[in-house]
């Protein structure tokens, strides 16, 4: 059986309440593959993203993906509970029993606020709390949704050369972002 | 097992969405003697019709909000990409909701029944009819506000209330079955049954629901 | 095979025409058939021994009560089509059908109390059928509310047509309910299964009138239909053509 991952997309279009958001895209990534999304405003960046999710069906065409460890996504919502404390929310992502957890949180200078609501974080240190998802979920698609939004240098840093790293590991990348990066991708413009 | 433990984390933590509705409860239930002048007897005519009505206006206001949150912060996506059966996460996300409200709404009405009518047998028998329609009511209304999931839950109240008219009836039904002591167990068995169907078809419904909302 | 078959002939366009080519020969029949009957039923039907005159109210009383009731099992069937088959046209229809079942409802139940004074002394009794009426007119005006909260269409009929098919279990569950609760209602005066308990001076001006009045409900259906098809298609340049 094949285990490289893949995403292949045929002419897929995307209409809301009859309105084109989109028409006739194709792409194919394989195995170390990154794609990045442009387009204005409105274009339907996100739109395409959740397609690809299988979130929001598509009107038109076909989408095969083939992944054997799951997609990992972060998204302009990052689903973390404002009510809860990090170290919680780390329960409630599952991630509390992995091997690299701790690291990570060095990485991301979490330490001190594993006691403190999320409520009462800024922004920025939320984003890093739900990039623990994109790190440590070992999955071989990845998914994002401006995710150097927010982030100081440093951060952005971390996150592209760990991207890097995992387009060298065979993995795929699909990311759409305003803010310019150092990630080899092709680029797909869809306004 | 790992899934209901995160349930209850999370519910555990929100006081407002478990305690307000208990809360309501007892305000509905403290009020309605208040309105009737000071007989016992007669206080004890509309009692139970109250008793009802308050645990269904109760678990109306417990769902409230029992998907907006997770559909607000993006949850919802994330358990679609993690779990392949989103209707058993639904079904425990119900039960969890039902043991923070809908046991403790239970207990208290069995303890008012006991107040008001000084009839432990009958109170006895009200307690499984309390936990069995609490849960039936959680259900219709987790239903109702998967349907209206962003569109605040008065429109999930009118398309889901409809639905609890029978089991009304029911209970009504069955507290004349206690007076009379007759075939009580078979108003017991009739909601038991009607539990068992809405307990399974519930869940998947509502799975489709929340994943159409998705889109 | 089956799908292929429904969008063939489900497409908005075919329908359209479709409409057009027989609308007028179910109107004029519809009304022929509901003037006749209600002037046979008003003028030319005995008086009834208890009842008086007022009886004659079923002449929109029934049907309106039969037919609000035919359009919830109507929308019940086009929001399984949508589900399974996804064929646009049935979403459509299930929105247009819903104003009219309310309307109807509202009729059968205006015409109901306006009937009851006479004959039970009371505009109003928690009866288990009027009690059910009104459950479902409530139902009614909650799917309209409903769609209409939404701006992304295709969600709003897509959630609407499950909606109809849990109310479509629910609503001979609530009518069993209701008439275990209480029951003052005279039973259904025709079924298909039993000799009916009508006299037959009354009755065929009844099946005229309710023929007549479900034709009529139809013609508007139609209409309605036909508005949502603009109003939805607007962007298609079909329609463009058409208009």
């Amino acid at each position: 059986m094949n285990t490289d991952p893949s995403v292949i997309a045929k002419k897929i279009s995307y209409k809301i309440n009859d309105n084109k958001l989109f028409h006739d895209l194709s792409f194919c990534l394989n195995k170390g593959k990154a794609l990045h999304i442009c387009g204005d405003n409105g274009s339907g960046k996100s739109t395409l993203i959740r397609i690809i999710l299988g979130i929001t069906k598509q009107t038109k065409g076909e989408l095969e993906i083939s992944s054997t460890k799951g997609i990992s996504y972060l998204g302009h919502k990052n689903a973390i509970k404002n009510y809860l404390s990090v170290e919680d929310n780390i329960l409630l992502m599952q991630l509390h029993n992995h091997k690299d957890l701790n690291r990570y949180i060095e990485i991301l200078n979490l330490k001190k606020y594993l006691d403190v609501l999320v409520a009462n974080l800024s922004f920025g240190q939320q984003k890093k709390l739900a990039l623990l998802r994109i790190f440590l979920n070992n999955s071989d698609i990845i998914i994002l949704d401006e995710p150097f939004v927010g982030l100081d240098n440093e951060t952005q840093k971390t996150l592209s050369n760990f991207l890097n790293e995992q387009l060298e590991n065979n993995k795929i990348l699909i990311f759409t972002s305003h803010i310019s990066c150092e990630i080899n991708s092709e680029a797909l413009n869809i306004s | 097992m790992n899934l209901i433990k995160l349930e209850f984390l999370k519910l555990k933590n929100k006081t407002r969405t478990w305690l307000g509705p208990i809360l309501v409860f007892w305000l509905i239930m403290i009020a309605y003697p208040l309105t009737v002048e000071f007989l016992k007897d007669k206080l004890e005519i509309g009692f139970y019709s109250v008793l009802w009505i308050a645990i269904l206006i109760s678990m109306m206001l417990a769902t409230e909000d029992i998907f907006l949150e997770d559909f607000n912060d993006g949850a919802l996506e994330q358990i679609m990409l993690q779990t392949s059966s989103y209707s058993l996460l639904v079904s425990l996300k119900v039960f969890t909701y039902w043991i923070f409200i809908g046991f403790p709404v239970s207990v208290l009405s069995f303890l008012m029944s006991f107040g008001t009518s000084e009839n432990l047998t009958a109170s006895l028998m009200v307690f499984p009819l309390s936990i069995i329609s609490s849960y039936i009511f959680l259900n219709l209304f987790v239903m109702g506000n998967a349907l209206s999931l962003n569109k605040g839950s008065v429109l999930g109240a009118i398309v889901s209330m409809p639905l609890a008219l029978p089991v009304l009836i029911v209970l009504g039904k069955s507290m004349t079955a206690i007076q009379l002591g007759i075939n009580y167990p078979g108003f017991i068995f009739l909601l038991l049954g009607c539990l068992s169907i809405i307990i399974v078809t519930v869940p998947i419904v509502v799975s489709f629901i929340v994943k159409a909302h998705l889109e | 095979m089956i799908k292929k078959f429904i969008h063939q002939f489900a497409s908005p366009k075919t329908y359209l025409f479709q409409v057009n080519k027989f609308y007028n020969y179910i109107f004029y029949t519809s009304l022929l058939i509901y003037v006749f009957s209600i002037i046979w039923g008003l003028l030319f039907t005995p008086e009834d021994f208890v009842q008086g005159n007022s009886f004659r109210i079923i002449y929109l009383h029934v049907p309106a009560s039969f037919i609000s009731q035919s359009l919830y099992a109507a929308m019940a069937i086009c929001s399984f089509v949508y589900i399974v088959w996804r064929v646009k046209l049935s979403a459509y229809m299930i929105i247009s059908i819903a104003p009219i079942g309310a309307m109807t409802t509202f009729i059968a139940l205006v015409s109901g109390s306006i009937w009851g004074i006479p004959t039970w002394g009371t505009w109003w009794q928690w009866d288990a059928r009027i009690t059910s009426t009104l459950i479902l007119f409530i139902m009614y005006l909650g799917l309209i509310s409903f769609h209409n909260s939404f701006s992304n269409l295709e969600k709003a009929d897509k959630l609407l047509s499950w909606l109809v098919i849990v109310g479509a279990v629910n609503i001979p569950i609530i009518k069993k309910s209701v008439d275990w609760w209480s029951t003052l209602h005279q039973s259904a005066s025709i079924t298909l299964t039993n000799e009916p308990s009508i006299d037959a001076s009354m009755l065929y001006p009844l099946i005229g009138s309710i023929l007549g009045f479900f034709g009529l409900i139809i013609c508007l259906v139609l209409l309605s239909s036909k508005n949502q098809i603009f109003f939805r298609e607007k962007t298609k340049s079909w329609i463009k053509d058409y208009v």
